[in-house]
């Protein structure tokens, strides 16, 4: 009988063997190793910076905000806890929270009438696929994603890529709040479950 | 705000989708609900992969503004071991565990099947106190997954204690004559039975040290001494 296990192992993190991993580059960077805090820098910078531009659209102010994120992250740094997640989750939670402050402060929000879909929010792979993220970890999100349902999707996507509240994602989905707010939950949590990053 | 409106809130808040005013409220609530903690945490883990869809280099001059800037800025010091802030997040991660355990007692007192199991109240209280115990256990950590069909599989296992807490939830009905049947693998892939389910329980089993997987599959009533594949559920805990 062929192997009757197939165990479905959790993706591995980005971290290829023999490589140090984000969260020691981040737990040297809070020691003031400034060569750390350099290669962290290379490893996140384009996730940082595409994630802000994807909320903000304007170049001249996603440089600006991806600056006072890394800014944050040197100076917070000693703060990091490991225990509590994975350096890639509070650097980027950082992003998200400065992008989003900034689109709702400045009332950007007139500005961002593109579609936020599954279309746009494509990476270009010849730019950034295999020098900053691999493919795999790439298409594997995309399935990941294609597994919610439209609602789920397209919740999460408005709020984390475009940068809306629940209530104008409810608007613009025309949908109830509690609806809204129940599939943001229960779409992450499949999003987690089919990623395999619960905390473990 | 009745308490499933306050647990749906994690959603949103990892998504930074809450308006100013709720999110302030929901941070404070944050500060004393362990169980919505650990949830946002999990979420946010998931939530930040969905950069990798936009991923894009930034203007290499940006790097230089950064290294340069950061020769002007201090550090701000890190928790003192000890301090405020570490017992207070101390006490925050023992209630983490003890909210944890009431929402598994919870589970394990409400469930149709843990009822039938545990209608004496001295079992009952026992049965509470061994899933405490796991979930006391400073190397606890929790592995989860879906159930085929419907249905979450949540394992809390302890090596020090060699035991492991099953929580099996909303799990699709089965046919009068078909039973659920728990398996912990080794690392030869061999499948040990730890017991049946009818249903949704809690339950703690035994010999989870060095076992390499938590399954979960249907079998005829009264359970099978090999898994019937392909399995409802299989859950790596390494």
């Amino acid at each position: 009988m062929p192997d009757p296990f197939p165990l479905p192992w959790p993706a591995g993190s980005s971290t290829r063997p023999g490589e140090v991993s984000d969260g020691d580059l981040l737990l040297r960077t809070a020691r003031g190793d400034r060569a750390a805090f350099s290669t962290l820098y290379d490893r996140v910078a384009p996730w940082v910076f595409g994630l802000v531009r994807r909320v903000l659209r304007n170049p001249a102010q996603s440089e600006e905000v991806t600056q006072e994120v890394m800014l944050d992250v040197w100076r917070t740094a000693t703060r990091y806890d490991a225990a509590r997640g994975s350096a890639q989750s509070w650097i980027l939670t950082i992003a998200h929270r400065r992008a989003v402050d900034r689109v709702r402060s400045e009332q950007a929000a007139a500005d961002r009438t593109e579609l936020v879909g599954a279309r746009s929010a494509e990476v270009d792979f010849d730019q950034v696929a295999d020098t900053v993220t691999t493919r795999l970890e790439v298409e594997q999100v995309r399935r990941c994603l294609d597994t919610l349902t439209d609602l789920q999707r397209e919740s999460i996507q408005l709020a984390y890529y475009g940068g809306y509240t629940y209530p104008e994602v409810a608007q613009r989905l025309d949908a109830k709040l509690p609806t809204i707010k129940a599939r943001m939950r229960d779409g992450l949590i499949r999003l987690r479950d089919c990623l395999g990053t619960s905390k473990g | 705000m009745t308490e499933s409106d306050v647990h749906t809130l994690t959603g949103p808040f990892v998504l930074d989708a809450l308006p100013a005013d709720e999110r302030a409220r929901f941070e404070q609530h944050l500060t004393e609900c362990a169980f919505c903690t650990t949830e946002v945490a999990e979420l946010r883990e998931a939530a930040v992969r969905l950069a990798t869809q936009v991923a894009a280099p930034p203007p290499p001059a940006l790097k230089a503004d950064v290294m340069s800037a950061i020769e002007q800025i201090r550090q701000v010091p890190p928790l003192v071991p000890g301090g405020r802030n570490e017992l207070a997040r101390r006490r925050l991660g023992r209630r983490s565990v003890l909210a944890l355990a009431a929402a598994a007692l919870a589970v394990a007192t409400t469930g149709g099947i843990a009822i039938d199991q545990y209608r004496d109240k001295q079992a009952a209280v026992q049965a509470n106190e061994r899933v405490a115990a796991v979930l006391a256990e400073p190397d606890a950590r929790t592995v989860h997954g879906p159930v085929n069909g419907g249905g979450q599989a949540t394992v809390v296992v302890s090596a020090r204690a060699d035991r492991a807490v099953v929580v099996l939830r909303d799990l699709p009905e089965l046919p009068a004559d078909r039973t659920w049947q728990l398996w912990l693998i080794d690392p030869n892939r061999t499948a040990h039975s730890v017991g049946l389910a009818g249903g949704d329980l809690t339950t703690v089993v035994n010999g989870s040290t060095g076992k390499i997987a938590f399954g979960l599959t249907i079998e005829p009533d009264g359970g099978s001494p090999a898994p019937t594949l392909p399995a409802a559920a299989m859950i790596p805990m390494t």
